[in-house]
């Protein structure tokens, strides 16, 4: 039963802001942390027997509270953390860690503060604000280093844990586990013939964000071993990566590829393979191991100045899984992904890679239809670009074969 | 962008503009009468500065030389930096470069074109830029992707920390252009020894990027002079706030502009020293004869967050005909150790000391840190030294009779927290108005429109 079901209940798991195996954690009396940016050291909180759960809006059904707070011109995606919470849908935390990954997000600090103020037992006891830096060198590595230190101080104290080197190496080890059961799965997208699609390797990124580390690992071993049974489809699909704004819900992913006609094949979200892969390079001090993982190899636009590094791990990613084109998408009020897509969008197709930029809401998809339509019009360039060029190859190869026979 | 806007270089456009203005004030009434025959759009904001009697005149002086410094930086030897309007000009002066402040320049274009920024503005977004990026880079930052202006030679932005929509304009303005980009990181506290400590690290990495770009170390002889300059305009500057506290105010509402604008622009050179003595004279005559700054004072006014610059200087022309004194806004104090208001906010100022070169560099680092937005919007609102601490003080010791606030769309940082901070506002008994147009563009909301919404909150809240 469960060797069958793997996939669907990591699907499952990125669905649903509570999750059966969150509250099988919570009713064990043991503390689940929820943490609002890919920034935020998991291991950190494991080490200290504390789940760490990284925040999702997928549930909110409106943004009546989110806009009592915050402004008008804000990404709807905060709005809908606030809406989440202050409904009460996030009761079952014991803590919540806030990082300035944006403007928007680092201001839900005091967003939601002010709204336990009106609406009572909103705020969490553990309500912490981890200061990411913006740089990741230097005086900005001692800095991130100095936070971790901090949460660690302000964890043991304010859950009464000890969290020893042994402690923090074992969760590094743990979630180090997951991340190469995700590189594998993440690898069959390799294959032209996919055995799975790019929502259900998303979906196994975003469970990783939110289940126990030892739930997760398991699931993604019966993950693997589903995959690697199923055959491979003899389907030529156009092949795309998607990068840009936060998306932590299935919906673009499986909008793209419902018409059967694409796989996404790649992406650089922080939901997904920004969170989900790379190992941490061994160090004596695990800190200095998790900082280098999290600050230093972070790939998100708010680390100013990193562009060309940024356009260039997208083009090895493009290159890599052989993808078609790119879907470079940002929400609304999303300037820092919003600006570099347009870069990226220049530069892409400079190169002759197809690239389309879509702006969007966060949320239930407000504007499927629109969205349907630009990315139906972009898969048809590139199946008419493909056309072309298999014409021209063709028409290549038949005129060598004539010359070859005169 | 239209063809036509293309023909035409901006930076020349804007200098010449202002050069000619400056000229005005030179010549006699009857030659600028004559003259005003010609400029139909511009006349009405010349004729307000000249009005101001010298320090009108000097400030117009000043626009047109940060723009001849641009236009002849390159024929100089001397390299064009584009920064924002929170970074201190004084390190770039004493690296000899020329700082190209965007923010500034789309103030000015803003104030002296009818037509506004908007062709440059919608330039940046054919470039790639979101459309909801913050309007004050976009102006003046459009004609330079565009090649409208002189060659911009690197970028330093000091607003990674502070606010995001300003950092991507000029992390954006450096992968457009190809040309290298530093960026000064501010953390979320303020006054502490670690922050403290940050700061001044963050600056030697400034200073050593500086270096490498000039091709020579950096002259700490000038920076001395520099600094000494800015302790001078400093102390004319606390002199010009403690005026700012009487009832009625002796200093008219757009000496707030001319005051940071200058000191964005010109902050360590003598130009700025002259702007503030010609102010603070002309002040202290008001206040000797009990001379309000404005007509009649009915109301003071503080601005939380920053003016409004649109076309014709609108917004100053209604506060002296409301009879609304500007009392000052984040943009108008330095926050400089001695002045009275640093009191009441404990490790948000800043002190000068030319002692050594290590004494400098602290000096200016912790200074820098202290500029608009960067010292209060990096942190949690509510927390200690942050924009709550720092508009309550201001708001009491200068006794406003209300707040306003003012910014633009782009702003993601203050639209992220601006309702509860109103609220908090509130409770302390400050009448708080949030005006959702855009400082620089009436396309959002027209001046018409906003002039109606600030009435209607100063007749319903029974202030006018």
């Amino acid at each position: 039963m469960k060797q069958q079901c793997a996939m669907a209940l990591l699907q499952d798991a990125a669905s649903r802001i509570d999750p059966p195996a969150v509250m099988r954690w919570r009713d064990e009396g043991r503390p689940v942390l929820g943490t609002t940016c890919s920034f935020v050291p998991a291991e950190i909180l494991y080490a200290a027997g504390v789940l760490p759960i990284r925040l999702r809006g997928l549930a909110a059904r409106g943004s009546s509270i989110g806009d009592a707070y915050f402004g008008p011109f804000i990404c709807s995606f905060p709005k809908c953390l606030l809406e989440l919470a202050g409904s009460g849908s996030f009761r079952f935390l014991d803590g919540v860690v806030i990082t300035p990954g944006c403007d928007a997000m680092r201001r839900l600090h005091e967003c939601w503060r002010k709204a336990g103020e009106d609406i009572p037992g909103i705020v969490p006891g553990f309500f912490h604000y981890f200061d990411v830096p913006h740089k990741t060198e230097g005086h900005g590595f001692s800095w991130f280093i100095d936070e971790m230190k901090v949460l660690v101080e302000k964890m043991s104290s304010h859950f009464n844990v000890k969290i020893t080197d042994e402690d923090l190496s074992s969760a590094i080890s743990l979630y180090d586990e997951g991340r190469r059961l995700y590189e594998t799965l993440e690898g069959f997208l390799l294959e032209d013939g996919p055995r799975l699609s790019g929502t259900e390797v998303l979906a196994s990124a975003i469970a990783g964000s939110v289940l126990p580390r030892e739930d997760y690992n398991q699931l993604m071993r019966q993950a693997v071993e589903e995959a690697m049974s199923r055959p491979p489809a003899d389907e030529c699909l156009i092949r795309l990566v998607v990068a840009g704004s936060v998306d932590d819900t299935l919906d673009l992913f499986r909008l793209i590829e419902s018409r059967g006609k694409a796989l996404v094949v790649g992406e650089t979200l922080c939901f997904g393979s920004r969170f989900a892969s790379n190992s941490i390079q061994a160090s004596e001090d695990p800190l200095r191991g998790i900082a280098g993982h999290y600050l230093v190899s972070s790939t998100c636009p708010r680390m100013f100045g990193g562009y060309a590094e940024r356009l260039h791990r997208l083009l090895d990613l493009v290159r890599s899984r052989r993808a078609d084109g790119v879907i470079l998408q940002n929400i609304r009020f999303c300037d820092m992904h919003g600006s570099e897509n347009g870069l990226m969008a220049r530069d892409l197709k400079r190169m002759g890679i197809p690239a389309l930029r879509i702006e969007r809401e966060y949320g239930p998809l407000a504007d499927t239809g629109r969205i349907n339509l630009r990315v139906d019009a972009f898969l048809e360039q590139i199946a008419a670009k493909r056309l072309t060029i298999k014409r021209v190859e063709s028409t290549a190869s038949a005129a060598s074969r004539a010359a070859a026979e005169v | 962008m239209r063809p036509e806007i293309k023909e035409y270089n901006y930076d020349w456009l804007m200098g010449r503009t202002l050069k000619a203005a400056a000229a005005l004030g030179r010549g006699t009434e009857k030659e600028a009468r004559a003259a005003f025959e010609y400029m139909p759009y511009f006349r009405g904001v010349a004729s307000s500065f000249l009005r101001e009697g010298e320090a009108g005149r000097i400030f117009l002086e000043l626009l047109a030389q940060n723009y001849d410094n641009i236009l002849t930086a390159h024929g100089r030897g001397k390299k064009l930096v584009a920064t924002t309007f929170c970074k201190s000009p004084v390190i770039f002066f004493a690296a000899d470069m020329v700082p190209v402040t965007f923010e500034i320049l789309t103030a000015i274009g803003g104030l002296v074109w009818q037509r506004g920024m908007f062709e440059y503005m919608d330039f940046c977004c054919e470039a790639g830029m979101t459309e909801t990026s913050c309007s004050s880079q976009r102006g003046a930052m459009g004609a330079y992707l565009a090649g409208l202006g002189e060659r911009i030679d690197l970028v330093v932005c000091d607003t990674p920390g502070v606010c995001d929509t300003n950092a991507t304009a000029f992390a954006f303005t450096a992968a457009y252009l190809g040309i290298p980009f530093f960026q000064l990181n501010y953390p979320s506290s303020i006054g502490d020894a670690r922050s403290q400590n940050y700061h001044a690290a963050d600056y030697m990495e400034l200073v050593r990027f500086l270096e490498e770009h000039s091709g020579k170390p950096l002259d700490f002889e000038r920076l001395s002079g520099l600094l000494s300059e800015v302790e001078r305009q400093d102390y004319l500057t606390a002199e010009l706030e403690d005026l700012m506290a009487l009832v009625p105010s002796p200093v008219p509402p757009i000496y707030s502009l001319m005051l940071y604008a200058g000191r964005f622009c010109f902050a360590g050179d003598a130009i700025f020293t002259r702007l503030l003595s010609s102010m603070l004279e002309s002040a202290q005559e008001n206040a000797r004869k009990g001379k309000p700054g404005v007509p009649q004072e009915r109301l003071r006014m503080f601005t939380c967050y920053i003016d409004h610059y649109t076309v014709d200087i609108n917004f100053w022309h209604y506060l002296e005909d409301r009879g609304i004194a500007h009392i000052g806004s984040i943009l108008s104090r330095n926050f400089r150790d001695n002045n009275a208001y640093c009191a009441d906010l404990p490790g948000s100022c800043y002190s000068i000391d030319t002692s050594s070169k290590e004494a400098m560099l602290e000096s200016i680092a912790q200074m820098d840190a202290r500029l608009p937005m960067v010292r209060s919007i990096r942190g949690p609102y509510d927390q200690p030294g942050m924009w709550l601490a720092e508009t309550l003080a201001l708001a009491k010791r200068y006794r406003a009779d209300c707040i306003v606030y003012n910014g633009t769309p782009g702003c993601r940082n203050t639209w992220g927290m601006v309702k509860p901070f109103a609220r908090e506002l509130e409770k302390h008994g400050f009448p708080v108005h949030i005006m959702y147009d855009d400082a620089f563009d009436d396309r959002v909301e027209s001046w018409e429109a906003t002039r109606e919404r600030l009435d209607e909150f100063f007749q319903v809240r029974g202030l006018l």
